[in-house]
């Protein structure tokens, strides 16, 4: 009983944050003057331009889902699974691109590719034209998207290889060698993984727009956005948003019928044995030779150009100066954001894999759709739903912003919780059940600690991802408590490049400093990496 | 009993939300204004700081960004109508004022600094007053030898593939497409616009990023605001300014006042009219136009800086706000059409 109510809480908790606000743009969208109207809906149906930008957006997504993933599950493999040396620090570079909004790697790519950028420094005009021309479009467009998403599946393919039972490829050894292996036993065992995060970088290209715009490569994400922003009908963005829905459900239909309706052997936490290596010998220099002139070009050669221009005291003073208030209320609203998605996560993602209620693939759907959502939809429909004199508490201080965060990335915290609590085995918590400890016992003494491990990965998601925002927190924040993400983007029209370039570095420092700390403690603190094994000695 | 991780992080999450709730109430009993800013942030910041330190009014703002092109603080004051949060708007261009005196979300309010700008520049009902104005100018790569002087370089075959334009959808490209339909008529501005087409001319995403890409070379030119071009030739960006149109039978140069606004229902009203007064008086005219902004007081008598023009001296595009807010509601599907979304 205490079980269910704890759950359907957390469900109503989702259903206000996400879903009414959602409801609320819906019924905006085709009640006219007190009638319904699908007017709006009708407009999009019959226009040929929307369903051409449909096509471009499905092609960009296509390609650069293909690409993160041709190249980011070998590279997956190679830092979790091979000992190539430096592995870690690699998994570190690779990881950078992600935590910077999108547009502001597109800008570094101009100051790259350009046609007074770097390269043309070296290389001269006539081939930066060349370079430009390739940036601005499409070939830029997958470029940037590929170095911003490419990270999701690397450190997708590294954390479903260690779920795999090392047993299955020490049979395999006896019989083939590592390529044989991975081909047939590794790579399949992890094969719902690696579509998990072609899926998911697939989602987030769809609902991308400032590279698009930026680098002049029309898509339909900034259909809704344009009407938004040019006549400010909430009618024609929500019906613009509609195809959006339609692919995020068509995807998460994928998802069912290739991940969900099969089982995979897993490694369970409890088992104690340690993912067997790959030793790369003779080919161990080549490895990381080519795993450095990727690392070079993906993240080294923009970051560094950033970081050039970066290089004046007097920028970075003026960048602490101008917007070390937002910085301070960023890490701190990341921090509670981080913290409210892990709890609700927690439970969401304990509903989702238990099936404890029969509502849970709604839930699923639910957290998929908002995180599919552009945050446009989700911010009007937050304001239109939270702005009344009765709910002040709440819309004019930074609560609104930590809505907002959970409106957009439960997903996140549920689907990690989910790939964690598959590794402990049910025998533990019905063992529990057996003596009479009650659900809650069971959920404090045997299953957190349990999944602490994912809960503490799933924390560092979600600060990562509510620190880098700026869709939810532009529309919602409250007066004067703007988020750093938010005063670089306001900071960018017309401040100069090098105090840009100054806020753009104090932002990775900043999302890469208590991640590295985070890492450490992680790393030192008793029971957590070694929990369940010290536990069962 | 041990508490879990998960316990902890309820608690944090639950206590910081509930602290975060009440943190405002200090701030909320206090003398402040809140004011939502399309004009640039590095521009409209420091003035706002100084009224703080000249009034002791706390000033909490909302700022745009260039890449939402004011998606953000329009959307809100539209959304927040029943429920203002707002005291006063800063916009960046009076068509967007334009749009919430007919949408109800503005004031009546007459400012006694706004009596030396001229009328032109001023909403005759009083629901929003202009001051410091950008004009909409050219900027020219340094490389390039014979310059452009006039908009219809854009479907000159001289200058074919050499011309970028901020998408005419958004912002000021927008008032100024809308001014041009008002002047010459539907007809001949639609010959303008497809002839633009024919002539490839690049589509960026705003002023600031036409500017750029003139300066790094990737254009010969773009039809930009005054203190766009201005504020990249202070940073040393190779390119120059050109005020169109300037000649004897040309129809002179965009003039882009800023505008202000009290919102309707405003909670801090009378710090709002404070606000405004200052916005609106010489003082501030003269500290926006020595800023990187440049921008043009209107008000007569105002010191200027050196490169940059007094009202006085530019030919100046005759137009109606308000019928360029309406010709641009009534342009936008064509413009939709033009662009392709």
């Amino acid at each position: 009983m205490i079980k269910r109510i704890v759950l359907i809480t957390f469900v109503a908790v989702l259903a206000l944050v996400g879903l009414l606000p959602l409801l609320v743009m819906l019924a905006q969208s085709v009640i006219i003057d007190g009638h319904i109207s699908f007017a709006a809906y009708q407009d999009l149906l019959n226009s040929r331009s929307e369903w051409n930008l449909l096509g471009n957006s499905l092609i960009l997504s296509i390609l650069t889902a293909l690409l993160t993933t041709v190249v980011g599950m070998p590279l997956g493999i190679l830092l979790a699974k091979t000992d190539l040396p430096f592995r870690r620090a690699f998994a570190v570079l690779f990881t950078v691109p992600l935590l910077m909004p999108p547009y502001i790697l597109a800008v570094s790519w101009f100051d790259v590719l350009g046609r007074e950028g770097f390269l043309a420094r070296f290389w001269g005009s006539s081939t930066a034209a060349v370079t430009s021309d390739f940036l601005f479009g499409l070939p830029g467009c997958v470029l940037v998207l590929f170095s911003t998403f490419l990270p999701i599946v690397m450190l997708l393919t590294m954390t479903f290889l260690k779920t795999i039972n090392p047993r299955l490829e020490e049979a395999g050894k006896n019989f083939a060698g590592w390529f044989g292996v991975l081909k047939g036993i590794t790579i399949p065992l992890i094969r719902p993984g690696i579509i998990l995060s072609s899926l998911l970088v697939f989602l987030l290209t769809q609902g991308e727009f400032g590279v698009p715009l930026y680098l002049r490569y029309n898509v339909f994400s900034v259909v809704t956005f344009s009407e938004f922003s040019v006549s400010y009908d909430y009618r024609a963005a929500t019906a613009g948003a509609l195809p959006l829905v339609g692919i995020t459900l068509l995807v998460l239909l994928v998802e069912r019928i290739y991940l969900r309706e099969k089982t995979y052997q897993v490694r369970l936490a409890s088992s104690g044995y340690k993912t067997i290596m790959i030793r790369l010998g003779s080919i161990r220099n080549w490895c990381v030779g080519l795993v450095s002139v990727l690392g070079f070009l993906v993240v080294v050669l923009p970051f560094l150009v950033l970081f050039m221009q970066s290089l004046s005291f007097e920028a970075y003073a003026q960048a602490l100066k101008l917007a070390g208030s937002s910085l301070l209320r960023s890490l701190t609203y990341a921090a509670i954001g981080a913290s409210a998605l892990s709890v609700l996560g927690f439970f969401l993602g304990y509903l989702i894999h238990n099936r404890s209620l029969s509502i849970w693939r709604s839930v699923d759907s639910l957290t998929i759709l908002l995180f599919a959502l552009p945050s446009t939809i989700i911010g009007i429909g937050m304001i239109l739903l939270w702005n009344r004199p009765t709910t002040n508490f709440i819309y004019a201080t930074p609560v609104i912003i930590i809505l907002g965060y959970i409106a957009q990335y439960s997903a996140l915290t549920s689907r990690v919780t989910v790939s964690t609590l598959i590794q402990i085995p049910p025998s533990m918590e019905e063992a529990a059940q057996v003596v009479g400890a009650g659900w809650l016992r069971r959920m404090g003494m045997i299953v957190t600690p349990l999944a602490k491990r994912g809960l503490l990965a799933g924390w560092l998601v979600g600060y990562v991802f509510c620190l880098r925002d700026t869709g939810i927190s532009m529309l919602v924040y409250p007066p004067g408590h703007d988020t750093f993400g938010v005063r670089i983007f306001t900071l960018m029209a017309n401040g100069p490049a090098d105090l840009i370039a100054a806020l753009c570095v104090i932002m990775i420092a900043a999302t890469i400093l208590p991640l590295g700390f985070l890492a450490l403690a992680f790393q030192l603190a008793p029971g957590v990496n070694r929990g369940t094994n010290a536990r069962r000695k | 009993m041990k508490k879990s991780l998960g316990c902890k992080l309820f608690g944090l999450a639950v206590g910081a939300i509930v602290a975060m709730a009440g943190c405002d109430k200090s701030a909320r009993d206090g003398e402040i204004v809140v004011v939502y800013v399309s004009e640039d942030q590095v521009f409209s910041e420091p003035i706002l700081k100084d009224f703080e330190k000249e009034t002791g009014i706390k000033v909490k703002a909302v700022y745009d960004t260039e890449e939402t092109k004011s998606t953000g603080v329009m959307n809100r004051l539209i959304a927040e109508k029943n429920n203002p949060q707002a005291d006063v708007f800063w916009a960046n261009e009076p068509i967007r004022a334009e749009v919430l005196k007919q949408k109800g979300i503005s004031a009546v309010y007459f400012s006694p600094n706004a009596k030396g700008i001229p009328d032109v520049h001023k909403d005759p009902q009083g629901y929003w007053t202009g001051f410091s104005a950008r004009a909409r100018v050219f900027v020219v790569n340094k490389k390039v030898q014979n310059k452009p002087t006039s908009i219809l370089a854009y479907t000159s075959p001289q200058w074919k593939g050499k011309g970028v334009i901020a998408n005419p959808r958004f912002g000021t490209t927008t008032v100024e497409m809308a001014a041009l339909f008002t002047i010459w008529g539907n007809e001949k501005a639609q010959a303008f616009i497809a002839s633009m087409k024919q002539n490839e001319v690049g589509i960026s995403t705003s002023n600031g990023e036409s500017t750029d890409f003139v300066a790094s070379g990737e254009f010969d030119f773009s039809l930009v605001d005054s203190d766009d071009a201005v504020s990249r030739i202070r940073q040393g960006k190779a390119i120059e300014m050109v005020f169109p149109d300037q000649g004897q039978n040309e129809i002179g140069c965009l003039i882009v006042p800023n505008a202000v606004l009290l919102i309707n229902g405003a909670k801090h009203s009378d710090n709002a009219k404070k606000l405004i007064d200052y916005l609106l008086s010489k003082a501030t005219e003269k500290k926006l136009a020595f800023a990187d902004c440049a921008q043009i007081p209107l008000h007569t008598g105002v010191e200027t800086p050196m490169e940059m023009k007094s009202i006085e001296d530019i030919k100046v595009m005759k137009i109606d706000y308000g019928a360029v807010a309406r010709k641009m509601e009534e342009i936008q599907p064509y413009l939709k059409q033009w662009v392709g979304y």
